[in-house]
């Protein structure tokens, strides 16, 4: 046989036990195009496009995932960050985000992303109006999700947005206060954002992008989870990552077939590939459950941040040696709700929201998911942001914020987000106040690791 | 010489999942059957076998992997009649075997063949074939494009 058996049960185990699938296609979409002097028409010219362009897209990727034999679990669509193409325009931004909310869903896509507004060294002033229009943009649509880059490391970190968007996503989680705050998933708050990220909430299709291009975002937590928990418990760490490393590679390569594929019978250019491991909630499809299996009696005690480095440096090596087109996130992803292994932790108590801004440092969306409760106040939610921003920024890297106060909810309570969003369990936030750091606002100015020329 | 070997080798098979005691035109029909699926896969002078080793060290086409070729993998349960039931659906719907491998370890059967589906206008319906096909055997029956295994396991 051209390939041993072993080989073969291993590709079947990995695609039919250990949910190896695609996470996402992602269609990334310029639409800068469509707009115009009024939001009405950009909207009628934006659903156009949208139907045009993506048309066959869910199909195609379907086929192609049944042909190949691995699942792709989300079609999406990342456009132009939003806020551009109301710059001149007259009217109300949350229409055009209605608009391209129903082209999504007649086009048959699970997510657009890109109720964006790029705003780390300040806000245009339209830019400032777009930005109040994104909590009812977001709880008004059903796919619409949106994003806000508020720090860079070369403009450092922009409080004043910081400060509004902790406001947004409270008023954002009042508006869908009877879905336990669902608005407030499908936002994130960035610093160093990528251009070409496949993955929700915070996709959005980058200035420096060309017209249309397919990425792709692999997925692969259970297949990491297998390998480690059947690993002689005594392997010395190094020989662990070189494990994770190979099978990162294969995750990979599987992810790149399908993408170039659907590039070639969409006749869209095929983007990147982003490596990141996304769990979902089905169980054993745990980032911090291989987190546990590499010796920890829960995610989130001592030691856990060096484990997480270890798995992220071994994903991203194992990965860059299977592909020239790596991008996007390209880091482990730890989305509370969406892991069963988080929830466990977090409800024992185990993980924490400081230990999460701690793995932050170490992976890419650090508080990601996470419910708080409902009487957080918007300062410390953009207290909360500032950290993360703080740690993108000095460390050169892309770290992001999505959390949900969930109104009338308290510690120790669930809330139920449904499908990929799974359940959280709210978590508490440090008792204390950061008001008056906040009401500052200003800039936190570039940091010296900025001045690289 | 070789394909005398291949012919003895399916009739073993076909007799170890029947048993001893099976209708003898029914065995030398389902040798019929799958030697002339095999067939065109057997290079003029060679074996199956040498086909697939000429494979592994270096045939530039095979080591591409191949989008019209499929790869089916079979577990569950022993019991007769898992090859031949796959075979026939394979049979029906045009499809060469390039490659077979069978075993039984403790009751529980494997089996991989490699088969050629260009003649195929959907490959999503034969799947749908061999996936029903399965559920009545009550075996487990994967098919996924050659390609997939190639990327995964070659350089």
């Amino acid at each position: 046989m051209e390939y041993s058996q072993a080989e073969i049960l291993q590709t079947v185990r990995m695609t039919e036990m250990e949910h190896l699938d695609i996470r996402t296609v992602t269609l990334g979409l310029s639409l800068r195009d469509c707009a115009t002097e009024s939001i009405e028409t950009t909207g009628q010219r934006v659903r156009e496009k949208i139907e045009r362009v993506a048309s066959r897209l869910v199909s195609t990727v379907d086929e192609i995932g049944d042909e190949i034999g691995i699942r792709v679990a989300n079609k999406r669509i990342a456009i132009t960050p939003v806020s551009i193409l109301t710059e001149s325009a007259r009217g109300n931004p949350v229409d055009l985000g209605r608009a391209i909310d129903e082209a999504a869903r007649s086009v048959g896509v699970d997510f657009v992303g890109g109720y964006s507004a790029l705003v780390h060294k300040g806000f245009t002033r339209s830019e400032s109006e777009f930005f109040d229009s994104i909590p009812e943009a977001l709880a008004s649509t059903e796919r619409l999700c949106g994003s806000v880059n508020a720090a860079t490391t070369r403009a450092g970190i922009n409080m004043d947005a910081v400060a509004r968007v902790g406001r947004l996503i409270k008023d954002a989680a009042e508006r869908t206060r009877d879905r336990g705050g669902l608005a407030c998933a499908k936002f994130v708050c960035f610093a160093n954002a990528v251009e070409d990220n496949p993955f929700m909430a915070g996709a959005f299709h980058g200035i420096g992008e060309p017209e249309a291009v397919l990425n792709v975002g692999v997925s692969g937590p259970g297949v990491v989870n297998h390998a480690v928990q059947h690993a002689d418990p005594n392997l010395p760490l190094h020989e662990l990552a070189e494990l994770i490393k190979k099978l990162s590679f294969k995750l990979a390569r599987a992810g790149e077939l399908v993408g170039r594929e659907a590039a070639r019978r969409l006749g869209i250019p095929f983007g990147i590939i982003d490596l990141s491991l996304a769990p979902t909630p089905v169980p054993g499809d745990s980032v911090a459950n291989i987190i546990e299996a590499m010796g920890f009696e829960r995610a989130g005690t001592h030691g856990t941040t060096a484990a997480l480095a270890l798995l992220t440096d071994a994903v991203k090596k194992g990965g860059a040696m299977a592909s020239n087109s790596v991008g996007g996130m390209s880091g482990a992803f730890i989305p509370v709700s969406e892991d069963a292994g988080m929830i466990e932790a977090a409800r024992l108590g185990a993980l924490s929201l400081d230990k999460l801004e701690a793995w932050t440092s170490v992976c890419s969306v650090g508080i990601d998911m996470v419910a708080v409760p409902g009487s957080t106040s918007a300062e410390t939610i953009a207290a909360i942001i500032a950290d993360e921003m703080a740690i993108g920024v000095m460390n050169n890297k892309t770290t992001a914020v999505r959390i949900i106060p969930v109104p009338g909810r308290d510690v120790g309570e669930m809330v139920e987000f449904g499908g990929l969003l799974g359940t959280a369990p709210i978590m508490p936030v440090n008792k204390f106040s950061s008001d008056q750091f906040i009401h500052r606002g200003g800039r936190i100015p570039a940091p010296i690791q900025s001045l690289r020329n | 010489m070789a394909n005398e070997e291949l012919i003895y080798r399916i009739t073993r098979a076909i007799y170890d999942r029947l048993g001893a005691s099976a209708d003898e035109s029914t065995v030398e029909q389902l040798v019929t059957d799958i030697y002339r699926t095999v067939e065109p896969a057997i290079g003029k002078n060679g074996s199956a076998l040498q086909t697939s080793a000429r494979a592994t060290f270096g045939d530039s086409g095979a080591q591409e992997g191949s989008a019209s070729r499929i790869v089916i993998s079979v577990f569950g349960v022993d019991h007769p009649g898992i090859v031949a039931g796959v075979a026939e659906i394979l049979s029906e719907a045009q499809c060469s075997i390039i490659d077979i491998n069978q075993t039984v370890v403790q009751g529980k059967f494997a089996m991989v063949i490699i088969a050629d589906a260009r003649s195929q206008s959907s490959v999503a319906d034969l799947k749908n074939r061999l996936r029903s096909e399965g559920e009545k055997l009550g075996v487990h029956i994967y098919a996924q494009r050659e390609d997939l295994f190639n990327a995964m396991h070659r350089i």
